[in-house]
This record gives structure tokens, C-alpha cells and sequence, in this order.
């Protein structure tokens, strides 16, 4: 939401990390508007495949998008360990299902790197970047990009 | 906004009239009710940030919020003492009072229909002018209220069919005049409350619409082929006008045919769930007629259930519903082509099983040990077998069932008996297409709240949005009319084509087959007789005692004189008339002679077709045979029998 405007003044933001399968991502926090884990979806025939369903959160309408099946990197299984991750999106909230969350880390805005070469598969293009922590590496999610719906 | 109404109308007791005749062309009620906007009421898109809402209304919505918190406080009270009966009571309380308080807020968006109908004054008289036309415009039931949202959204496409009626419809005065009427040409704009929705007719007594035509220009536009024209109704064909792409080229002029279609038009109103009917005489006018709901946010609906998932049906869609026992499910459900029809009070009504539709695998309980399967059944009335192939393999468990139901025959007896297997039919209308939706079970009817899904599920086509059930779990409110398209279902294969059909192959049968009516008697109690309905002169009762034995020839008095009476037992080898004191004479003529032929009832007449067993039952005095009513009918030529019995008449 106000990320393009308060990056620019900010010299570092905090991340809230999670884990897509086994790759470790974040996302700026002010991005998220609530972490949960309300598992009760409906499901909703005919959506693209990584839509899980729909989820009531106090009575607004959340689309549930699994991320690992967006990403390309799997299924996520609704394990304990699973959580909602709901964004502000700038047309309504929406959801991310990831296998497991992590920390929140404070990064500086200039260690950011360019996303390696190697990442450039089929869910290269959803990564703005990577951070290099003391012991992790974390692929900076490209939010309005994984919102957008499939062309 | 209330300084323009005061302006125009101080108060003026007449007010309340409901027809509001704003003479047009030259009438000199000139002001457009467009708010002139000193207060700036209007946003930067000409939508109105700002509506008026009577005091008496806003002192209710206090009383009802001051309520609210008084049940509130009652609540928190309760729950903190946990007493189950008071919090019962107070949840009574606050149900109430939410209802009252909805009602009261959705007053407050209400607004009368006249803001929207205001302008067109202006515009038809303006338009008149400029196309040289006469039109008289008479608006009825401006005080109709409707939702602000869909008065602001209806102001356009209204104004598109006003301007149609006054281009395309009504035409010029030296036409009009040929055509014997007058001179003046009318639009009538109609506001009115049916069935809890708002309908609003637009009708012109202008040149109307050939469907024909426009059959004929979709086709050279590439719109529909030329076998899809041939299979239309001609409802079919003058829904044509609101395909996208369509134009009537041949009036194009610089007031209408600008490229903003009848399908904007539609669409517009779809959007708002409302339904656009257009019915037209050529030469007489046009009517169109816009049903459009009360409001957007709160509507009434039909919740089913199919595989799990609830849906909602707005009941606008709704017609009615059907249960079909599972005993009669095979004689119900009959098979046109590849499709399955339900007959329903002599129309066909194509059926879409929602879980087809949606592409959910469908499951069935197993009656014996209560365990969910997968249904493979291809066809309704199909029957189920004991083993199912793919649950006992489970490793296709995502192919297709349909197109992998192996085509076995069972041996297994027919299991359609189960209570469970009975079909719970929705029958549901959008436009001109009516057809069945099978669900799996039918649950309350429901006022809910419609809430838009996100933008990953706008290209899913089968829903309207989604709404929140009591027990906070989500339920998807489905499209009906997408549903169709989804299903494949064109209006072709509609409940109207079909009947259409039908009834065109029926009188062609009849034709072909030349129906007659025969009148039906007995002679002995046991057979039955038919006989040319148009020979017969007519009928008299009478009790046997009435006939009279004149050496071998029976007699009757009949109109001051005697009428000769027969048997069909005289000439044909048949069961002697039988024993009963009631009798019936049918009465023939031939030139100057009558005759009267005995018989019994009871007596009836059906069309049969003329084609008749002539060689079977064949003998003296019996032309034939056929079967009418199940039983063997003898037809009794009557010729033949006064023939051999009276020679000298012929």
C-alpha cells in the first residue's frame, strides 16, 4: 500500500518472513494487514488452480491464494504450522496460505541485491530482490505482481 | 437539488398525482431536474455525494441506534452473569432491532425515479425539434424509489432507449400520416412497483422492430449463422438487437447509432441484476421493459446445497422448484438429442446439473455402507451400479467421469429406489432462457447480503458474488445467466425453442395425418364404436319403451313424424345392443330420409388420426378399426349399413 512512498524516505524496512516450501521470502511489513490461521475456506469451483477458495474475515470476502502453486513451487499443506498472510491490495484484502512464518527482520534498503540469475524460472519474475542476512536469504516478494491475476 | 424542486413545485398539493403529463414538444415545463449544484453535491463523475433524507428518518435511525446500545449494554450484562435464558431474550432484542435498522438505512438511499426521468423532457423535445418529429411524452409513477446506486446507474442506458424510441421508433409526421395515425407520436415512460422489483416500461407508437429483419441484418453482420436463424423464435430474434456488435446500419443517423449499442444497454442493467424485455409489432410500437430490484446490497435468495458447498440463488432468477421422486425420475427425464429435458406442464425445460456446470465432481452416498462416491452416471435416469470402477481404482481419481464411464451393462437391479436419489430441481429464468438446475438439496430461502468477490474470481463467470452465511461460513451467489453459457445452453435449446418445436412438428403431424373428430359409443356394454362426428345430425335420449315394432322395421316418433331406427348389430357381426332401458338415437341424414341409429353410452368425442386399420376388423357396416382410449374401437361406416338396409334410398 504505502510502500513506494515510504521505502524512499526510510533507510531500512522490516521484513516479515515466511517460507514457501522450503525457500525463505518476506515481504514489507507494513504490506500485511493480519497474520491468522482461519482454515475454514470455501472453495470455489472454476478458479484458477492456485485460488484456494474464499474466507469470511469478519465479515469481509478474502480470496485465499495458496503461494507455493502461484510461485510454482508446489502445494502447501495445511499443516499447523500454516498461516493466512492478508495483504492490502489496492482493490480489497487478499490472502496468502504459506507453509510456515518466520521472523521479522530489519533490513537496510541498501543491501538489497538484484534477484540471482538463477532465479529467473517461472517465479523469478514475482522477486524484487534478495537480502542477505547474517545466516539467511531472503526473496523480497514482489506483492503487486503476485496479485495480479494471470493474463 | 432543493432549492430546483421548491422552484418547481411550491408546494403543490397536486403532488401527489400519479400521472405526471409533461407535455414535451411544445410544453414550456422546460427545467430538467438536474440539481443545478450550488452546494456542490456532485462528485468529479456527476454522481451526487450528497442526498436528502427526511427528518422523521433520521430521527428513527437515532432511536434505533440508541436502542442498539441499550442491548448492547443488556448483552455484555448477561454474558457476564451467564444466564442462558436473558442472553436468549436480548439476542431476540438485537435481531430485531438490526432488522429495523437495515430497513431504516436502505430508506435512506431510496430515491424517487423522477430525478432520473426528469431529464428526458428536455432531451425529446430537443431531439424532436432537431429530427423534425412530433412526440408527445407522457411519464407515469416518477415517485417510484429506487437505490441511489441504481438510479445514478440507470440514467444513461434509459436515456439510450428514450432516444432510440424518438429516432428509430417514432416516425416522421408525412410517414405517420400514411400510415393512418397521428401525427403526433407518443413515448410513455412507466415507473411502477410488481412483485417486489421496480418495473419501467418504454413504449412508443412508432414504426416497432421486424424480427425478421433483424434476423436478416445479424446475418450479414456475421452475428449468427444462417442455421441459427432458422432455429430461432421470433423472441429469439428480437433478442438479436442486444447482441454486441450489432447495428441497424440502415438508420444510422447523427443522434443514434454512435456506437453505443443495445448490448451497453443490457449489459448496464444486467450489471444492476435487472432484466430488459423488449416486445414490438411492426407498425404499432415498441415496448421495452426493465425489471430492476429494490436495492443491490440486501437480496433475497434460495440457498442450495451440491456437493458440500452451499450457493445462493437470488430468487429474482427463481421460478419455482421441483422434486422429482426417484421412482419417477426415469419416466420424468427424457432425452432430446444430447440434452435432458424435464416436462413440465407441457413445456420442455432443459436441465443443467450445477455441479456439471461448475465442474464439480459429483459424488453420491452409497445407500448400503453410507460412504461418498463418485458418480459416474452420464445420464440422470442412468442407474447405479454396485461397483464402481474408479473408487476401487484410485488412481484416476481426476479423470473425467463422464468420459470414462465405460458403457457395461449392469446386472445389478435397478438401485434408483433410495429415497436420497430423488432430484431436487431449481428452475430458474434469466431472460428468454428457462431452465432446471439439479442440486443436490434444497435449503432455506434467505435475505442476504451480496458482497463482490475478488479480482482473481472475476473471470469466473458462474457467480454474482459472495455472502455470508449465519454460521459465517461463505456461500457463492450464482449467475443464472452465466451459469447457461457455461452449461452451453443457448435460449435455442430453451424451454421456448423447444415448445416452439414441438409444436410446429404436432401440427405438422396433424396436418400430414388429417385428424378427424369421431364421436364414440357403445352398443353392447363391452364395445366400442366410433363414427365421423361430422355425419352425425345430432343426438336424442330416449328410454326403450319409445321404440315401436312395426313388423321387422323399428320406429320412433321423431319431429311429428317416424324415424327409422338401426343396430349396428343389424348389419355387423358385433355383441346385440344391450340390455338397458337408457338408450341414445344419433341421428343421420340422407337427402330427405333420417335414420336413427341405437346405441348406449357413455358417449364421447376425441380427434384420432384418419388413418385407420381398414383391412383387420374389416366387415359389413365396419369401415375399420383403430385404438382410442386403450381399447379397440370399431368405426361404423354408416353408408354401407343404410346402403344394405334401406337400397331404394340411394
Amino acid at each position: 500500500m504505502a510502500t513506494a512512498s515510504s521505502t524512499g524516505s526510510r533507510q531500512s524496512i522490516e521484513l516479515a518472513t515466511f517460507a514457501i516450501g522450503e525457500a525463505l521470502c518476506g515481504m514489507d511489513i507494513l504490506q500485511i494487514q493480519e497474520i491468522n490461521k482461519i482454515m475454514q475456506r470455501t472453495p470455489v469451483p472454476q478458479a484458477p488452480d492456485y485460488v484456494l477458495g474464499v474466507l469470511n474475515l469478519r465479515g469481509k470476502i478474502v480470496t485465499i491464494i495458496d503461494l507455493a502453486k502461484k510461485l510454482g513451487l508446489g502445494e502447501t499443506d495445511s499443516t499447523d504450522n500454516a498461516r493466512n498472510i492478508i495483504v492490502n491490495s489496492f482493490d480489497g484484502s487478499a490472502g496468502f496460505l504459506v507453509s510456515r512464518i518466520g521472523d521479522v527482520v530489519e533490513v537496510a534498503l541498501d543491501k538489497q541485491e538484484k534477484p540471482p540469475a538463477n532465479m529467473r524460472g517461472i517465479q523469478g519474475k514475482y522477486f524484487s530482490g534478495v537480502f542477505k542476512t547474517d545466516s539467511l536469504l531472503i526473496g523480497m516478494l514482489d506483492i503487486d505482481k503476485v496479485l495480479h491475476p494471470d493474463e | 437539488m432543493m432549492s430546483d424542486q421548491k422552484f418547481q413545485e411550491p408546494f403543490d398539493p397536486a403532488r401527489e398525482e400519479l400521472i405526471d403529463t409533461s407535455a414535451v414538444f411544445s410544453g414550456e415545463e422546460s427545467t430538467g431536474e438536474k440539481p443545478t449544484d450550488e452546494e456542490s453535491g456532485v462528485d468529479s463523475a456527476g454522481r451526487q455525494t450528497s442526498i436528502r433524507v427526511h427528518v422523521s428518518l433520521l430521527d428513527s435511525l437515532m432511536t434505533l441506534a440508541g436502542e442498539l446500545v441499550l442491548s448492547r449494554n443488556q448483552l455484555l450484562q448477561t454474558i457476564s452473569s451467564g444466564g442462558l435464558k436473558s442472553a436468549e431474550a436480548v439476542g431476540q432484542r438485537i435481531d430485531l432491532i438490526t432488522s429495523e435498522l437495515q430497513e431504516a438505512i436502505m430508506l435512506t438511499r431510496m430515491q424517487p425515479i423522477g430525478n432520473v426521468f426528469g431529464k428526458f423532457p428536455r432531451i425529446v423535445r430537443d431531439l424532436a425539434a432537431q429530427l423534425g418529429k412530433q412526440i408527445d411524452l407522457s411519464i407515469f409513477g416518477k415517485e417510484v424509489e429506487l437505490d441511489k446506486t441504481i438510479i445514478e446507474a440507470i440514467g444513461d442506458p434509459l436515456t439510450h432507449l428514450v432516444r432510440n424510441a424518438v429516432d428509430h421508433g417514432i416516425e416522421p409526421p408525412e410517414l405517420r400520416r400514411q400510415r393512418e395515425k397521428p401525427e403526433v407520436g407518443s413515448v410513455v415512460l412507466r415507473a411502477f412497483h410488481e412483485a417486489g422489483q421496480v418495473v419501467i416500461e418504454i413504449e412508443d407508437d412508432g414504426a416497432g422492430l421486424d424480427s425478421e429483419q433483424l434476423a436478416s441484418l445479424a446475418l450479414r453482420q456475421g452475428l449468427v449463422t444462417a442455421e441459427q436463424v432458422q432455429s430461432m423464435s421470433d423472441k429469439e430474434k428480437m433478442n438479436l438487437i442486444f447482441l454486441p456488435g450489432f447495428s441497424s446500419a440502415d438508420t444510422v443517423t447523427d443522434v443514434s447509432g454512435r456506437g453505443v449499442g443495445m448490448d451497453v444497454v443490457k449489459s448496464n442493467f444486467d450489471k444492476l441484476g435487472g432484466q430488459i424485455d423488449i416486445t414490438s409489432e411492426t407498425g404499432k410500437g415498441t415496448a421495452i421493459s426493465i425489471k430492476l430490484p429494490l436495492t443491490l446490497a440486501i437480496i433475497p435468495c434460495q440457498v442450495i446445497l451440491t456437493e458440500g458447498e452451499r450457493y445462493a440463488i437470488p430468487q429474482v432468477n427463481l421460478e419455482e422448484l421441483l422434486r422429482i421422486p426417484a421412482h419417477l425420475v426415469k419416466e420424468r427425464i427424457e432425452i432430446v438429442g444430447s440434452a435432458e429435458v424435464v416436462r413440465l406442464r407441457g413445456k420442455l425445460l432443459p436441465l443443467v446439473r450445477l455441479a456439471d456446470a461448475l465442474g464439480v465432481e459429483r459424488t453420491y452416498t452409497d445407500p448400503d455402507d453410507g460412504s461418498v462416491k463418485i458418480d459416474r452416471r452420464r445420464r440422470i435416469a442412468d442407474r447405479r451400479s454396485k461397483q464402481s470402477p474408479l473408487t476401487t481404482a484410485p488412481a484416476a481419481p481426476e479423470q473425467d467421469a463422464d468420459q470414462h464411464a465405460p458403457p457395461v451393462r449392469r446386472e445389478s437391479p435397478d438401485r434408483r429406489i433410495a429415497t436420497d436419489s430423488a432430484l431436487n430441481i431449481v428452475v430458474v429464468s434469466a431472460g428468454p432462457i428457462t431452465y432446471g438446475l439439479i442440486v443436490d438439496r434444497l435449503e432455506d430461502s434467505e435475505e442476504i447480503v451480496i458482497k463482490p468477490l475478488g479480482r482473481h474470481l472475476q473471470q469466473c463467470q458462474g457467480y454474482a458474488g459472495a455472502t455470508i452465511m449465519g454460521d459465517g461460513r461463505i456461500a457463492l451467489i450464482l449467475d443464472v445467466a452465466n451459469l447457461a453459457t457455461m452449461a452451453h445452453l443457448s435460449s435455442v435449446d430453451g424451454s421456448d425453442r423447444a415448445t416452439e418445436v414441438q409444436q410446429e412438428t404436432e401440427s405438422q403431424i396433424a396436418t400430414a395425418e388429417d385428424s378427424r373428430s369421431v364421436l364414440i359409443f357403445r352398443n353392447s356394454e363391452t364395445e366400442q364404436f366410433g363414427i365421423p362426428l361430422d355425419q352425425v345430425e345430432r343426438i336424442e335420449k330416449i328410454k326403450r319403451n319409445d321404440i315401436e315394432y312395426l313388423g321387422a322395421k323399428r320406429v320412433m316418433q321423431y319431429r311429428d313424424g317416424s324415424l327409422h331406427l338401426i343396430c349396428v348389430d343389424d348389419i355387423a357381426q358385433v355383441q346385440p345392443l344391450a340390455e338397458r332401458d337408457d338408450l341414445l338415437v344419433i341421428v343421420f341424414s340422407f337427402g330427405t330420409h333420417s335414420i336413427g341409429l341405437l346405441a348406449c353410452g357413455p358417449i364421447d368425442t376425441r380427434d384420432i388420426a384418419a388413418r385407420a386399420d381398414e383391412e383387420t376388423l374389416r366387415q359389413p357396416g365396419i369401415a375399420g378399426s383403430t385404438i382410442i382410449g386403450g381399447q379397440t374401437t370399431l368405426l361404423v361406416d354408416i353408408n354401407e349399413m343404410v346402403g344394405q338396409l334401406y337400397p331404394e334410398w340411394f
